[in-house]
């Protein structure tokens, strides 16, 4: 009896992976198409409600927790460290933007205070509404961070949804920037990572090293502190790509230390999930950082005299640490890959848990 | 696995493999009649749930039959599964009892289901 709708069916569970299916599949379409009416087998598809719950299945073994396949394991505990630290970036941005902001406005003179207050007041009741929305909406990063690290996935989700919300507006209210639509595209994947990676197989969010409040609280300062120290080459991805590079030497040289002392690194300097993951944020910043310097030398083509001077300066903070940047995701990437465990065995019709092994 | 209690889905499953071992399909039909209805499981969650408690011990594959030419695995509760249901079956009770007790005290109509 093969029909169409098995080869539907069959089609649907390529989502999940080769070792996965070499064990379960007859199993899965068997249990699937045991009630099914004969004489429909040519015309009926699968529900979507069968695809959902495949797709599901497919990423939870994809991204398995500790007990799963060694390199399911990997792969998950890679996207895990990157929602956890992406919400981390995220939120300490959020966080350093506004207080930055509040800082500057407390000290500035009262045109300029009147011209960063006309954004909010001066084109309408609905409008300055939707713009002081905007303006708090990625604070909602700081909520799915502590969310998340509480083990309250659902709730650290929904916020993280809600905090990327203000990325795509950028790109309803202003021109079709590069750097909007790289921003969108980062935080969309930081909700996707927070939803996929922490599912409910998946074990607690934890970050490595540091507390989760110092953690933030030392982030912040990184932001604030590489911005304050060298404001001309501040723009929106600098203390990102500062607080990114930080986290980066410190995996590097607690490898170096470790791998001095003659021995193994102890986890988790010696886990892939954390180099790959943060080498999967440090390649977001950099397409960050690429996009707003594509848009930083177009508008230095346009510019000469006093406004190309200003300009120079944060054209050079932005190819050099575009370069460290670049050599970072190298680097981790390389050693996050050799470090990954072979993929699982597939055996046809091996017994349950005989893929768990491989 | 205990300490974090059993999902819904975990909790039917596991009762369903209480009187004999059954395969993928019996489980799904078994767990829709013991929840009336409640609980339908789709094969992508059902074999999930069950990846998830043969990794905890809890059941364990019985054999294996080949029937209309596609293999059929049979599924049973293991020593450790019976204790873990068990132990979440009593911690149900507690909070049952325990919310009978207070709707008899605070609002009697609607103790025991009396309308």
């Amino acid at each position: 009896m093969t029909g169409l709708l098995e080869q539907r069916y069959r089609t649907v569970l390529r989502l999940l992976p080769a070792s996965y299916r070499a064990e379960w599949e007859d199993e899965l379409v068997a249990t699937y198409l045991h009630d099914a009416d004969e004489s429909e087998l040519d015309l009926a598809r699968p529900e979507l409600g069968e695809v959902a719950s495949i797709a599901a299945l497919a990423v939870r073994v994809r991204l398995a927790g500790p007990g799963g396949p060694p390199r399911f394991a990997a792969l998950g505990s890679a996207v895990r460290t990157f929602a956890v630290l992406s919400l981390l970036l995220h939120a300490a941005g959020a966080l350093t933007e506004r207080a930055l902001t509040v800082a500057w406005f407390g000290g500035a003179e009262q045109p300029q205070r009147a011209l960063f207050l006309g954004a909010f007041t001066g084109q309408g009741l609905p409008r300055g509404a939707a713009e002081a929305v905007l303006w708090l909406l990625p604070l909602a990063w700081v909520g799915a961070y502590a969310a998340l690290l509480r083990d309250r996935r659902r709730t650290a989700a929904v916020l993280a949804g809600l905090a990327a919300l203000s990325a795509p507006a950028q790109l309803l209210t202003g021109p079709p920037f590069p750097y909007a639509a790289v921003d969108t595209c980062f935080a969309l994947l930081t909700v996707a990572a927070v939803c996929c990676g922490h599912h409910a197989e998946a074990p607690a969010a934890r970050l490595p090293f540091l507390p989760p409040g110092a953690a933030l609280l030392g982030a912040c300062v990184l932001m604030g502190g590489a911005t304050v120290a060298w404001p001309r080459a501040a723009d929106a991805v600098w203390g990102a790509g500062c607080a990114v590079l930080a986290a980066a030497a410190v995996w590097c040289a607690a490898r170096f230390a470790a791998a001095r002392r003659g021995r193994s690194p102890e986890p988790p300097a010696d886990s892939p999930g954390l180099p790959l993951g943060l080498a999967a944020l440090a390649a977001a910043v950099l397409a960050q950082r690429t996009a707003a310097l594509v848009q930083l030398t177009t508008a230095l083509h346009g510019t000469s005299g006093k406004g190309a001077g200003v300009l120079r300066p944060l054209l050079v903070g932005s190819e050099v640490q575009l370069a460290l940047l670049a050599a970072a995701v190298a680097v981790l990437g390389v050693l996050g890959v050799r470090a990954l465990p072979a993929p699982p065995r597939v055996t046809a019709g091996a017994p349950p848990n005989a893929v768990r092994g491989g | 696995m205990a300490s974090k209690g059993l999902t819904q889905a975990a909790f039917f499953v596991l009762t369903a493999l209480i009187d004999e071992p059954r395969h993928g399909y019996g489980i799904a039909r078994e767990v829709e009649e013991l929840s009336e209805g409640a609980v339908v499981l789709r094969v992508g969650t059902l074999y999930g749930v069950l990846d998830r408690l043969t990794a905890d011990g809890l059941v364990a594959l019985d054999r294996e039959e080949v029937q209309r030419g596609r293999l059929r695995r049979y599924f049973a509760l293991t020593d450790a599964g019976a204790a873990a249901l068990s132990a979440e079956a009593d911690r149900m009770a507690a909070g049952a009892r325990t919310a009978t007790e207070r709707m008899a005290a605070h609002r009697p109509g609607f103790a025991g289901g009396a309308a």
